[in-house]
């Protein structure tokens, strides 16, 4: 049959596209791993071969989903008609597919920058990503081998998905303008349509695939046993590494907490977690290969934590995107049923360069002389194994799902009968790795005043006498403002304080201020402000919206506060209103003003508009409005709110209406609180000539509250022919009415509807309002990490230069 | 021996004593029946929402009430202190971490799962096309 309508060529385009750059990474691969100039060159050109198709295909996928052709499985998937142009980025990485396509995407620019600067290391550091490329660019093939499918291709069409084949709307020659299904697509999911999304993926993504150049030369090293003359280029690359992928996880970070609801920048989500651990591990990897540089010995080292970040990384991609960790994390991928691919590229890398590096071990370089405990190295080396600990740490406690997949009910060895789970991450997490950033944080400090090879302990503290003085001093200043008195943190803040002020004198004593010191300093300051940050903003965090009044003690205590419409409510030091709310788009805005009391008086002070996101795929969320000041932030966000219509609503006055049928004397309990009893019946029906000329009719009810109140009421009914008319009884104070509104010619009993009174309600909604102390210095430490990195890459390129 | 290898023994047996103190402090996945023989204790519940049995949620304390079932068909009515989730009707599964008191089980943390969660569709609504 031929579909009308179907750009075909597209398809016929972009998978033609995949499978020649899958076979020429192969190609390239081969190529580069066989012996000989002239095989060298046919890698180079097999890897550019490929790296061209893939950016080809690349540039396909974005045409076809730009101009909307909804045929296609992943355009229908990730966008829409209403799409903003500006969101095509982030709709292009939503899903699977696209975000395997930006990791090869920078796969392939590294990889062609190396094949002009790797030089004689061409050939085994383009080979290996060669290798990974081919594995990458497998997960898009979507070939069928048998009834196993070898990746999921972008390229798919909607009427060609397993789920869809055979039915029979596939019958329509025409079904793409025949339903309506097809004429606009799910679109991207509104909770992604902000900048973040468009900055965040192609940042981290580029520092996952920087990993893989240290990874190379490490595997390159051990191939050919030389342990010396690829270090400068694995440590200029390493600390790249460390800069990117250090911003791309603190925009992470930053996201969270400026546009999403978690209530900060870090909740410690295995998603969160696997991308922090290459980071850890690759930072320990940069010291050892200065040590390595700078005096050697410890080859071992240096290559094991250069191939476990890479590693680290497959186990992450495995993780988020084998669907693993469903139960666990609020956002992994979904399951494309690539497990299997996945994990034999987990399994291909860890066992070949593990192996190779063990095959390898005896025949490393060790050390001739024992490091002493007075030198730099040995504390630097320290540090490195501490930060590798951490990692590990954090691994281990985010495999819980692997470890139930092996050794849980249904695992592969059969250990234990219920799956294990972490009750309270956060502060599973925060118990353990606050131990680890203090011994950091000290290392960091202490390490500026040591020397290479042996530092005499009088010259250890005469060096730093000023900044021991000055960081006691600011920890008690700050544990004094700011009342924390945790000896845990308060250990934490001093170390971090001490990290900070001791490479800032190391600089600008011992490095005189020069640019070319600036980098590690710099950098080293930034991460000391980022844990003070860090701890400050958390421990000292200040839920403002505190709900004293129904604290039950066996209740946690309530964090949300009710706002009535236009209602002025205290909220720590301040007063708030919510004055109003406006729809925009997707989004409902909350208008909150806040007031501080100045001389007696409240006094505007500032706005703020949280707001609530109806998200037909997602469920709605809430996104929070922060009001950024230097010193604190106070971060707001809507808990509750009746998102319901006036329709949905009801307008009706009256509600509840009940029917009751009473003889005299009966008595009914009513609605739960009230007693009602028909004591008497008032009849008035005058006869004339034996015909019953009108009757009016009384019924006397007594209705006694729960705290006896008594009321009595009598509603009245009358006819007259086929006329009735009703007098309905009120009680205001209960909101009660009652109507008389029959006789029950069967039973001969009155029929009295009750009903009650629709309160008029006072829209409201709940807020939760926190105040977060000093989270500029978080900030503050971030962006002096990525300078000075930056610095550090700066200056390693001018002096290779010289 | 050397300083270093001293070092990395040391770091050894911190993972390990660290992965221990995990299994210790990990628990499993439990049920309402047994939370309740151990009152008090944090356990988490994974069960699914019971829409028979009358559902509350009093905005002036900030209680959920809903009653749930687990797993092993146990039923039990569950105290959530926090804003109600939205679409939390919609919710096939639901994660509950809390602990159970004599007349309910107090409920400190909560994950859905939603049927519509990252679960894209495109099914070809064959309603529509007929009529």
């Amino acid at each position: 049959m031929n579909y009308i309508g179907e750009h075909l060529w597209a398809a016929e385009l972009g998978r033609g596209l995949t499978a020649f750059s899958f076979v020429f990474a192969l190609l390239s691969t081969f190529a580069y791993y066989s012996k000989g100039e002239g095989w060298k060159t046919v890698g180079r050109l097999a890897f550019r071969i490929h790296a061209i198709t893939l950016f080809g295909l690349i540039g396909t996928l974005f045409f076809i989903m730009a101009n909307h052709y909804f045929e296609f499985d992943y355009v229908w998937k990730h966008t829409s008609l209403d799409l903003p142009p500006r969101y095509l980025f982030s709709a292009f990485w939503e899903g699977q597919e696209g975000s395997f396509l930006l990791w090869m995407f920078w796969n392939a620019i590294l990889g062609w920058i190396l094949t002009y600067t790797a030089k004689n290391f061409e050939g085994p550091v383009v080979g290996v990503f060669a290798a990974v490329q081919a594995f990458l660019v497998s997960m898009i093939l979507g070939v069928w081998i048998g009834d196993y499918q070898l990746g999921y291709s972008p390229f798919n069409l909607v009427r060609e998905l397993p789920e869809n084949l055979g039915l029979p709307w596939t019958q329509f020659e025409d079904y793409l303008t025949r339903f309506p299904n097809f004429m606009d697509g799910s679109g991207l999911n509104p909770l992604l349509q902000n900048y973040w999304m468009t900055i965040h993926p192609p940042t981290l993504f580029l520092g996952f695939a920087s990993t893989l150049i240290p990874f190379s030369y490490a595997i390159a090293g051990l191939l050919r046993k030389d342990y010396t003359s690829w270090i400068s280029s694995a440590l200029k690359w390493s600390v790249f590494s460390v800069g990117i992928l250090g911003v791309g996880i603190l925009m992470g970070g930053a996201w969270a907490y400026e546009a999403l609801s978690f209530g900060g920048f870090w909740a410690w989500d295995p998603v969160e977690n696997t991308s922090l651990v290459p980071w850890l591990t690759m930072a320990a990897g940069t010291h050892l290969l200065l040590i390595q540089r700078n005096k050697g010995g410890v080859m071992p080292s240096v290559l094991f934590l250069l191939i476990i970040t890479f590693l680290l990384v497959l186990y992450s991609t495995f993780l988020t995107r084998s669907g693993i960790l469903g139960d666990s994390s609020v956002h992994a991928f979904v399951d494309l049923g690539l497990s299997g691919q996945l994990l034999i590229y987990l399994l291909f890398f860890t066992l070949g360069s593990l192996g190779l590096f063990l095959a390898r071990y005896r025949s490393l370089p060790k050390k001739e002389q024992e490091d002493r405990m007075d030198s730099r190295e040995f504390w630097m080396f320290i540090g490195a194994l501490v930060l590798l600990i951490s990692g590990l740490q954090i691994t281990l406690s985010t495999s819980y799902p692997v470890f139930n997949k092996l050794f849980g009910p249904e695992g592969l060895i059969h250990l234990y009968d219920e799956n294990k789970v972490l009750n309270d991450p956060i502060t599973h997490y925060n118990a353990i790795q606050v131990p680890f950033a203090i011994i950091i944080t000290l290392l960091i400090g202490a390490g500026q005043f040591l020397s290479y090879r042996q530092t005499s302990t009088k010259l250890f503290f005469q060096r730093q006498i000023t900044t021991l003085v000055v960081t006691t001093i600011l920890t008690a200043l700050s544990a004094w403002a700011l009342e924390m008195w945790n000896p845990m943190y308060i250990t934490l803040m001093w170390t971090s304080y001490y990290a900070v002020i001791a490479n800032l004198e190391f600089w600008i004593r011992w490095g005189k201020g020069r640019w070319n010191f600036a980098g590690a300093s710099v950098a080293h300051v930034g991460f000391g402000l980022l844990i003070a940050g860090a701890l400050v903003s958390n421990a000292n965090k200040d839920v403002i919206s505190q709900n004293r009044t129904f604290i039950h003690e066996d209740f946690p205590a309530n964090e949300n506060l009710l706002l009535s419409l236009g209602d002025t409510v205290e909220m720590g030091k301040y007063w708030a209103t919510w004055s109003g709310q406006n729809e925009e788009g997707y989004y409902i805005n909350y208008e909150l003003q806040f007031f501080e009391e100045i001389d007696g008086k409240l006094e505007a002070a500032f706005n703020l508009s949280p707001r609530i996101q109806l998200n037909e795929r997602m469920g709605n969320v809430a996104e929070p409005s922060t009001r950024h000041t230097l010193t604190k932030d106070i971060y707001t966000h809507v808990t509750y709110a009746d998102l319901r219509t006036e329709e949905e609503r009801g307008t009706d006055e009256w509600k509840n209406e009940f029917e009751l049928e009473l003889n005299i004397g009966d008595t009914h309990f009513l609605y739960g609180k009230y007693q009602l009893e028909l004591d008497t019946l008032v009849v008035d029906a005058p006869q004339a000539d034996s015909e019953l000329q009108y009757a009016v009719l009384g019924a006397g009810l007594t209705i006694t509250t729960l705290e006896d109140s008594v009321y009595k009421v009598m509603p009245v009914y009358a006819v007259q022919g086929n006329q009735a008319q009703h007098v309905d009884a009120e009680i205001k104070e209960l909101g009660l009415k009652f109507s008389f509104d029959r006789i029950n010619y069967d039973t001969n009993k009155p029929v009295i509807i009750a009903s009650e009174h629709t309160e008029a309600e006072v829209p409201f909604i709940l807020v939760k309002a926190e105040v977060f102390p000093w989270i500029n210095l978080l900030w503050l430490g971030s962006i002096l990490m990525a300078v000075g990195t930056g610095i550090a890459i700066a200056q390693r390129v001018k002096r290779e230069r010289k | 021996m050397k300083n270093s290898q001293i070092a990395i023994i040391i770091a050894i047996a911190v993972l390990i004593g660290f992965t221990l103190v995990n299994l210790g402090n990990s628990a499993t996945y439990s049920s309402f029946a047994d939370a309740s023989l151990q009152q008090g204790e944090t356990t988490t519940v994974i069960g699914y929402l019971n829409l028979e049995e009358p559902m509350s949620f009093d905005p002036k304390t900030v209680t959920l009430t809903f009653a749930a079932k687990d797993k092993k068909g146990n039923a039990s009515t569950v105290v959530y202190n926090q804003p109600k989730p939205q679409d939390f009707e919609r919710s096939e599964e639901i994660t509950m971490t809390g602990y159970a008191t004599d007349s309910a089980f107090v409920a400190t943390d909560i994950l859905m799962k939603c049927p519509s969660k990252y679960n894209e569709q495109n099914e070809v609504d064959s309603d529509k096309i007929y009529k």
